[in-house]
């Protein structure tokens, strides 16, 4: 039946027949043979096929974030040397000396690896037909290494997500896939580089469905978390499953003492702002800048970041997992903790604005581990009763700052329980979450990533905004059921009594017993009656024609959209009874919902 | 007509995506055979690094440069973070900076992972027991002593109780000590220094009987054994057996001249056998005469200590005679009994021993309480005293 079909139709989200690429690639769509033939065809549907291949884009993806983490630990070691403690001379030189050639190679070599990767995955999606060149993830990989490892303030989370998208993009286009899974495939290759750099599936997941797709389905989600869980497979061989950082259970003494948190959470929200601020102001400076300066400007900001670390604060250099795992063993003062955030803003602002290539993740969780340390030590200076605990603080400042910063709640929250394997932290984390991501969108409305994109010229969508954007519902159109209503046994005598008491639509609905719902014409149900069909009921009149299919009140107006060109009358029915006609909807309502609503 | 062999017809199943499965697969085992290689050579690399790094810290440690080793340590945990026995150290090193929050902080880590490393439990007993969490340290250092222990396991469990022992006797957890002793009791071989250790903290808790058992123990396996023979010496003197006391006291002095301590105590016993008139063995002149001595020893004790001259009886143990403790000042009922106390007047009054005597104790425990310890003698009379009024 049409209409159930339809009914199907809109609940798997399908949005329309397959395309003609498909129908050939699939193997369902040649001769039919032997059961086991068309079992072994179907198994190699593309959607199907596409979920296998996510497997190999996360195995990929997951063994070259493992070679990108090796690179960096050898960029390390031989720029700055194997200590704890680095030189002065060693400190200087080797930020400005990478920075040197990391401006040669992105200016003359690898283009497109400036930035953070984030919005490029983005851009391959929305404006590229999932297109990234591989030359990109080479470039990424050399230049955010070299970038990294000498020390620049930058972490290598999101270079990782543009090399996973890269790979991914590069398989899909030898094999030459669809076009609808072109555009998904660098979101997929996009979660496993992320998943595998932060060891954190399910972060990754929703990282990249929050911030990158930015719609569920099922299709999408299962692509997305089978790369995520598999290079985290990969990487976790090779480099162990130890969460990255490790706390002891957080026990709140009592329920007051998440006031403390919420104090966290409005300073971090501040420092979100201040952050971002600061990169959205002074990236388009330093771009505007004469094109000869672009080869100085990672030396600059190399050599200054070096002064920082010599001038006693060692610890902005690089992504600086080490220190935030000392941070949170209590290892600084915590005035010295609020000096390491401001200082470590300055250094990641001046790495990133001058387009030295890599991440903005472990930066953000740095400044956000030290503000956390921080305020909590200072609010146990003031409070001394409060219960109180470095790694808690730090952990909760983490995600505070992913909140408020890169503006993704959900990931923020389970982030912070991925990197730690600490569940008991979550109450705390939400709290401060809130504070900041609601304190960040109210005094920075555009997010970092759409500002970044925007500065590029690309308009890429919001994902915040599609979040938070009020659509229409069937209920906003449709008009009460006034109309003349028909039950499918009533004979034509009866419905034409009926629907000549009062006037209306020309089209008149009939129920069907016990669902369904059909249309017919008033003029044609008058033809009927006045040929001597009066007798028969409309149920024998109508069983050749197709129903006509309903919408429900909640429904996205949208939807209403695909019937109502085609059915002049199509009936809102209740979800509980679909015999109950809450109200009708035609086209004329639908036009003008939308253009009332444009207007608004 | 022959029926022709039916052929194996695998065209159907050679299509492009088995294939590129095929491939991907190969890629995929070509790709992690290099990765492994190259982790390997990374491994090695980090392995190594934080084993150059460890041992400078050990080092540094061990010289108790604990700045240098701290560092060191950290450095070597880059390498190879989740090694527990670099962080066990790196918290030593702190801990030996008194940086014991921050030792703290990883050795909590280490114990959430390993509750039963007894290293961590002893670590993290100390810096309970130095931020005065007496339930916290008493907790990990039982944890320590059921934990499991690299190496010789009974020895270090055996410290670790000993260690418990002390901390319980600093804060006068006497008997929680003693229990702890006790299970420690059965644990010791038959090693006289252990044995004399064991003995000496019976000793601290005053738990004399069992003291005395270990250096019996002790003086047994080593039989001239200073240490053993002057803490028999402690143990007997202050259960009352003098003559026991003196015994194993000269032994103790005999063997170790340099041993005040053991002499002094010998002195005090001394004079205690010396000044006590109920001891049994001795003729009834000598014993009026040792009377007649102690009694005269409180009368300077009065003189000396002139405030207790006039107070009333002192709140005694037991109570002295009603006669004294009605008479009121101890300095009255002195001058009073004084002209008695001859050989004759004791001959003729046989309870008059016993009213000078408890004379005496009465103004050596009142000058002892107002002007503190007197000489030998006066200390000699007190421990007469605490022995008649226990019998």
């Amino acid at each position: 039946m049409f209409h159930s079909q339809a009914r199907i139709s809109v609940e798997e989200g399908r949005s329309g027949p397959p395309t003609p690429e498909i129908v050939q690639d699939t193997a369902v769509g040649r001769t039919p043979g032997p059961a086991s033939i068309s079992i072994f065809q179907s198994f190699f549907r593309e959607d199907r096929f596409f979920l296998i291949l996510s497997v190999f884009i996360g195995i990929f993806s997951g063994l070259a974030v493992v070679c990108f983490r090796f690179a960096i630990d050898w960029c390390r070691i031989y720029f700055l040397g194997s200590g704890a403690v680095q030189s002065p001379i060693r400190l200087l030189l080797a930020p400005t000396l990478a920075g040197l050639i990391i401006a040669v190679l992105v200016i003359h070599v690898f283009p497109l690896a400036r930035g953070s990767g984030v919005n490029q995955t983005k851009a391959a999606l929305y404006i590229y037909n999932g297109y990234i060149p591989l030359k990109t993830a080479v470039g990424k990989f050399i230049t955010s290494a070299l970038a990294i490892g000498s020390g620049h303030s930058l972490g290598p989370e999101d270079p990782s997500l543009q090399i996973g998208a890269c790979l991914a993009s590069a398989l899909g286009r030898k094999l030459r896939l669809s076009r609808d899974h072109m555009r998904l495939i660098a979101p997929v290759g996009a979660a496993a580089g992320l998943a595998a750099a932060f060891n954190a599936p399910i972060s990754a997941v929703l990282f990249v469905i929050e911030e990158v797709i930015g719609r569920w389905t099922a299709g999408i989600l299962g692509s997305v978390v089978l790369s995520a869980v598999s290079s985290v497979v990969v990487m976790r061989w090779f480099l162990g499953s130890e969460p990255l950082f490790r706390i002891p259970p957080v026990e709140l003494l009592r329920p007051s003492e998440l006031i403390a948190y919420a104090v966290l959470g409005i300073v971090g929200g501040l420092a979100s702002v201040v952050f971002a601020s600061g990169i959205s102001t002074l990236r388009p400076l330093c771009k505007s800048l004469r094109p000869w300066t672009q080869y100085l400007q990672p030396a600059l900001a190399g050599l200054l970041v070096g002064c920082i670390a010599v001038l006693g604060a060692p610890q902005v250099m690089g992504a600086g997992y080490q220190y935030m795992d000392e941070a949170m063993h209590g290892q600084f003062t915590w005035q010295f903790m609020a000096i390491l955030a401001l200082l470590k803003i300055v250094a990641t602002l001046l790495s990133f604005v001058s387009g030295t290539p890599g991440g903005m993740f472990a930066p953000t969780l740095f400044i956000g581990a030290m503000f956390g340390a921080a305020v909590g030590g200072a609010e146990h200076a003031l409070l001394p009763h409060l219960s109180w605990s470095p790694g808690t603080y730090a952990l909760v400042g983490m995600g505070v700052l992913f909140a408020g910063f890169l503006r993704a709640p959900m990931t923020s929250v389970f982030m912070v329980l991925e990197v730690s394997g600490n569940y008991s932290i979550i109450v705390p984390v939400i709290v401060a979450n809130t504070f900041a991501y609601v304190i960040s969108r109210t005094l920075q409305p555009v997010p970092i990533f759409d500002a970044l994109s925007r500065q590029d010229g690309l308009e890429l969508p919001s994902m915040e905004e599609q979040r938070e954007e009020s659509i229409l519902r069937v209920e906003d159109a449709m008009q009460p059921p006034t109309e003349v209503l028909l039950e499918a046994k009533d004979t034509l005598d009866k419905a034409w009594k009926l629907a000549s008491q009062r006037e209306g639509n020309d089209v008149l609905l009939v129920r069907f017993s016990p669902s369904g719902w059909g249309s017919m014409d008033r003029d044609e149900l008058k033809g009927f009656v006045e040929d001597g069909k009066g007798s028969q009921t409309l149920e024998s009149i109508l069983a050749g024609s197709s129903q006509i299919p309903y919408l429900h009140p909640d429904q996205p107006l949208d939807i209403a959209l695909r019937y109502v060109d085609r059915w002049p009358l199509v009936p809102v029915v209740n979800r509980a009874n679909l015999r109950e006609l809450e109200g009708v909807i035609t086209q004329r309502d639908v036009l003008e919902r939308y253009r009332d609503f444009g207007g608004e | 007509m022959a029926k022709e062999p039916r052929r194996l017809d695998l065209s159907p199943y050679l299509t492009r995506e088995p294939v590129i499965l095929a491939v991907l697969t190969g890629l995929a085992i070509a790709s992690f055979l290099t990765v492994t290689g190259l982790s390997r050579l990374y491994s090695a690399q980090q392995a190594s690094l934080a084993e150059r790094w460890s041992a400078r810290g050990v080092n540094d440690l061990n010289a108790q440069r604990y700045q240098i080793a701290i560092t060191e340590f950290r450095t070597a945990l880059l390498y190879d973070r989740d090694n527990g026995a670099y962080q066990l150290s790196l918290a030593q090193a702190l801990m030996g900076l008194n940086r014991t929050d921050e030792a703290d902080a990883y050795l909590v880590n280490l114990w959430a992972r390993q509750p039963e490393n007894g290293v961590v439990n002893l670590e993290l007993a100390r810096i309970a027991a130095k931020k005065n969490q007496t339930e916290r340290a008493l907790r990990f250092y039982h944890n320590a002593i059921y934990a499991i222990w690299p190496g010789g396991q009974e020895t270090e469990r055996r410290k670790t109780r000993l260690e418990l022992i002390n901390y319980l006797l600093q804060i006068n957890a006497r008997t929680q000590a003693e229990s702890e002793l006790i299970a420690l009791e059965t644990d010791i071989g038959e090693d006289p220094s252990q044995q004399t250790r064991l003995g000496e903290l019976f000793v601290r808790v005053q738990d004399y009987n069992r003291a005395l058992s270990a250096f019996r123990a002790a003086l047994k396996l080593d039989r001239g054994n200073p240490r053993a023979n002057a803490g028999a010496g402690i143990a007997t003197f202050e259960m009352g057996q003098y003559a026991a006391a003196q015994r194993y006291l000269r032994e103790a002095v005999a063997a170790s001249s340099g041993d005040t301590a053991s002499s002094a105590l010998l002195a005090t016993t001394e004079s205690v056998l010396k000044m006590d008139p109920f001891r049994p063995q001795i003729s009834d002149v000598e014993r009026n005469q040792i009377a007649i001595n102690a009694f005269n020893a409180a009368g300077d004790r009065l003189k000396a200590c002139p405030s207790a001259a006039g107070a009333g009886a002192p709140p005694a143990p037991k109570p002295a005679a009603p006669s004294i403790a009605e008479a009121g000042g101890l300095a009255q009922q002195w001058q009073k009994l004084k002209p008695q106390m001859t050989p004759r007047g004791l001959r003729q009054n046989p309870d008059l021993l016993n009213t000078a005597m408890n004379l005496s104790f009465q103004i050596e425990h009142q000058a002892t309480s107002t002007c503190g310890p007197g000489g030998p003698a006066d200390k000699a009379l007190l421990f007469i005293a605490n022995l008649h009024e226990e019998n």
